[in-house]
């Protein structure tokens, strides 16, 4: 995988999720990080720090995120959530715009 | 509102599945304190919408939510209002319809700084005391208790709400008095007052509200209006109207005068200024000059329903008809030399109703030169799906052919004279998703031809006489949603069911039970009735409705071989389990129950008291009592044969 397909994302306790540019993409936020014009730091290294959303959640984000793709191209499966985790996961995804 | 993004909307789903599943959630407080309040409205109305909500549940979104529509909620009383009383952000609480909510419960909103809109329509057990508690809620915008138990003298008192811009007083007992002393809100931009006491002498007053737009006095007493040069809608519906807005300075959008009486019919719109009227509502009015309609230039809605409008005054629609996008003819005498009018002078229709109109099938075609029509309403009309009325040869070109060059996505042909052949044009009406059809004379045919039809998602096929054999062998199209069968008789439980197994994602309306999608753990029984006698009563008494339980019910009775047998009545019936006299009998209680369904009626002469029939065959009274039905539902040649004698129809069975 080369290093200019995939973004790294980095939860607040530091975790690092590295994944498919286009999965990220999923984010109508990390979509506007990593294309608006101008010279982003998270444009120029490939990395997102989200001090707001624990690791739990961003694994989550991920997950949905390759959900998505598999879903938009036809496979229809559920996705699961815990209900646990369904308040901390609405806000990161509201943030998100995903 | 903006719509949440898909992942906060599956997090909902989730978070709403159950129960259990809320119990999970509710305990983090930290989160749910941090909620947008967008996302914690979301959450919020899923809660309510999956009946997932009590008191101690609210508690948890008291910094967050912004919005609580709890509308039409039974449980909804005073400890639910104690937790929203507590809420910091409130903006917006609709209570519509919350019937234990009294003049107490409303206690805990007073003061409620942020309170800017708040909907008690329909609160009955609020009165004028509750008013009170409201008059401390500052910033008050919007406020609607139409029909609730609040008096002129509460009315009266909401002169002190000076933010209101709506005010919604609908059904209450306002009189003039207490609307002028609400003139003191200037900010006043909709006022809602059917049904009141309000006279000419309080209309008066409403030039006070300067910012008036919208207006509704229906069903009151007023006979005139004084300038209101800000109005923009109107409803004087079921009024006496003498003279309305005698100034050109309203900007008039919307108008709704249904079943209003006009004083003086010619004078009634000469001075208002309605060059900007897009939406006019005279349904159920004497009028029967139309040289108003000449100066609505940009008129988009028109309801001329049950007018006096015929083919002479067709003329004046057509004139404006350059913006029309829906237009209601029913009960109009316009007919299909009408229609031939307006066709080519409303490109822009989309919705049209000739809903019993003497419209025939010569005006299919004048229908199929209205371009942009999307809905059409020919029910109770004469249509009869041929162009060539008597000749029923093969020849003869199908009327509704004509509708193929429209891309109509409804259709209602209930109670028309359309046969199944007639249909066939149909299958190709590549757009259409509603589909109404309501006679006796259709059969399995019909549902042949409509099974091909691409994206219809509601078909309803009432009264006909489909069988089970047609019902299983019917290829419902994908999108198909709800299956309509009411009235269709000869069908039984077992293959509806089947057919439920088979499209489970058919909703099925049918007497025996309504089965709806991914829900099929049983069906509402209607409960079986023997009683005879009171089938024969009920008849009589030509009372439609509770007829048709009866008429599905004689035939629990029989198995579904039996009654496959009874479908091939020309074939020899395998078995003669049935008792013939009762299988005689119960198909003419179905005649006589049909018939009253068209309010005819029948006088039950030519039925012998006596089971004198078990001698006869069944394999010979079955296909008489069909060709008796059948002779019934088609008037022309049945008139002959089965004897109609005056208005009053008899049926003789031998």
């Amino acid at each position: 995988m080369k290093k200019e397909d995939t973004v790294k994302l980095i939860s607040a306790e530091g975790f690092e999720f590295v994944v498919d540019k286009e999965a990220a993409m999923v984010s109508q936020t990390i979509h506007n990080m990593l294309t608006s014009p101008g010279s982003f730091a998270e444009r120029q290294h490939g990395e997102v720090t989200f001090p707001e959303i624990s690791t739990t959640i961003l694994e989550k984000i991920c997950q949905y995120f390759y959900w998505h793709l598999q879903f938009a191209s036809g496979k229809e499966t559920e996705f699961p959530i815990e209900p646990e985790l369904t308040l901390e996961l609405m806000m990161a995804a509201n943030y998100l715009h995903t | 509102m903006k719509r949440e993004s898909e992942l906060v909307g599956l997090c909902i789903e989730a978070a709403c599945e159950s129960r259990e599943s809320v119990e999970k959630w509710r305990m983090q407080r930290r989160s749910l304190d941090r909620l947008p309040s967008p996302v914690a409205d979301a959450l919020l109305r899923r809660l309510i919408a999956r009946r997932l909500l009590y008191p101690s549940l609210l508690e948890v979104f008291k910094h967050s939510a912004e919005e609580v529509d709890v509308r039409d909620n039974g449980s909804v009383d005073e400890e639910w209002m104690a937790y929203l009383g507590a809420f910091r952000h409130l903006r917006y609480l609709n209570l519509a319809d919350c019937h234990r909510i009294t003049t107490s419960a409303l206690w805990p909103i007073t003061g409620m700084t942020t309170l800017q809109e708040l909907d008690l329509s329909r609160c009955f057990k609020v009165n004028d005391a509750g008013i009170s508690h409201l008059l401390s809620v500052p910033n008050l915008e919007k406020l609607r208790i139409s029909e609730t138990g609040v008096t002129a003298k509460g009315v009266k008192l909401l002169a002190s709400l000076q933010n209101l811009s709506l005010l919604d007083l609908g059904g209450l007992p306002v009189d003039d008095v207490s609307l002028t002393s609400l003139q003191v809100l200037k900010r006043l931009q909709y006022i809602d007052l059917w049904g009141s006491k309000i006279s000419n002498k309080g209309a008066a007053v409403l030039n006070m509200f300067p910012k008036l737009t919208h207006l509704n006095l229906a069903w009151t007493s007023v006979t005139k209006l004084p300038t209101l040069s800000s109005l923009e809608f109107l409803d004087m519906s079921n009024c006496t109207i003498d003279s309305i807005l005698e100034d050109d300075k309203s900007p008039l959008v919307k108008l709704i005068f249904s079943g209003a009486t006009f004083l003086n019919e010619a004078g009634a719109f000469s001075y208002a200024n309605t060059n900007l009227v897009s939406f006019l509502d005279v349904a159920h009015t004497s009028l029967h000059k139309f040289f108003f309609l000449s100066k609505m230039k940009v008129i988009e809605h028109l309801n001329l329903s049950s007018c006096m409008m015929g083919d002479d005054s067709v003329e004046m629609v057509a004139c404006i008809g350059g913006n029309l996008k829906s237009l209601n003819l029913s009960g109009t005498r316009v007919s299909s030399a009408g229609l031939g009018i307006l066709a080519g002078h409303v490109p822009n229709l989309e919705i049209l109703s000739l809903s019993k109109t003497p419209v025939d099938d010569t005006g299919i075609s004048f229908i199929s030169m209205m371009p942009s029509l999307k809905d059409v309403d020919l029910s109770n009309t004469n249509i009869k799906g041929f162009l060539h009325q008597g000749k029923v040869d093969v020849d003869s070109s199908l009327s509704l052919m004509a509708l193929q060059n429209l891309k109509l996505e409804r259709l209602n042909l209930e109670h028309t004279q359309v046969r199944d052949e007639a249909l066939y044009p149909l299958s190709s009406l590549l757009e259409l998703r509603y589909l109404s059809l309501k006679s006796a004379s259709l059969a399995d045919v019909s549902l042949y031809y409509l099974s091909s039809i691409p994206k219809l998602t509601n078909l309803s096929v009432c009264d006909a006489v489909l069988t089970n054999y047609g019902i299983d062998i019917f290829k419902a199209p994908e999108t198909l949603k709800l299956l309509d069968l009411r009235g269709c008789w000869l069908l039984t439980e077992d293959s509806i069911l089947s057919f439920c197994r088979h499209h489970p994602q058919v909703e099925v309306l049918h007497e025996l039970g309504t089965v709806y999608p991914f829900n099929q753990n049983g069906p509402n029984h209607s409960s079986p009735s023997r009683s005879t006698s009171r089938t024969v009563q009920m008849a009589k008494k030509k009372d439609p409705v509770p007829v048709l339980p009866y008429l599905a019910d004689q035939r629990l009775k029989y198995s579904r071989d039996e009654l496959l047998a009874l479908q091939f009545a020309s074939f020899p019936l395998a078995s003669s389990t049935v008792d013939t006299w009762d299988v005689v009998k119960d198909c003419f209680y179905l005649v006589v129950s049909a018939g009253s369904q068209k309010q005819r009626v029948l006088s039950v002469s030519g039925i012998p008291s006596q089971p004198q029939f078990t001698s006869i065959s069944t394999r010979l009274m079955i296909p008489v009592m069909c060709k008796i039905l059948c002779f019934y539902y088609q008037p022309d040649r049945g008139q002959a044969a089965n004897g109609r004698k005056g208005s009053n129809d008899t049926i003789i069975i031998i």
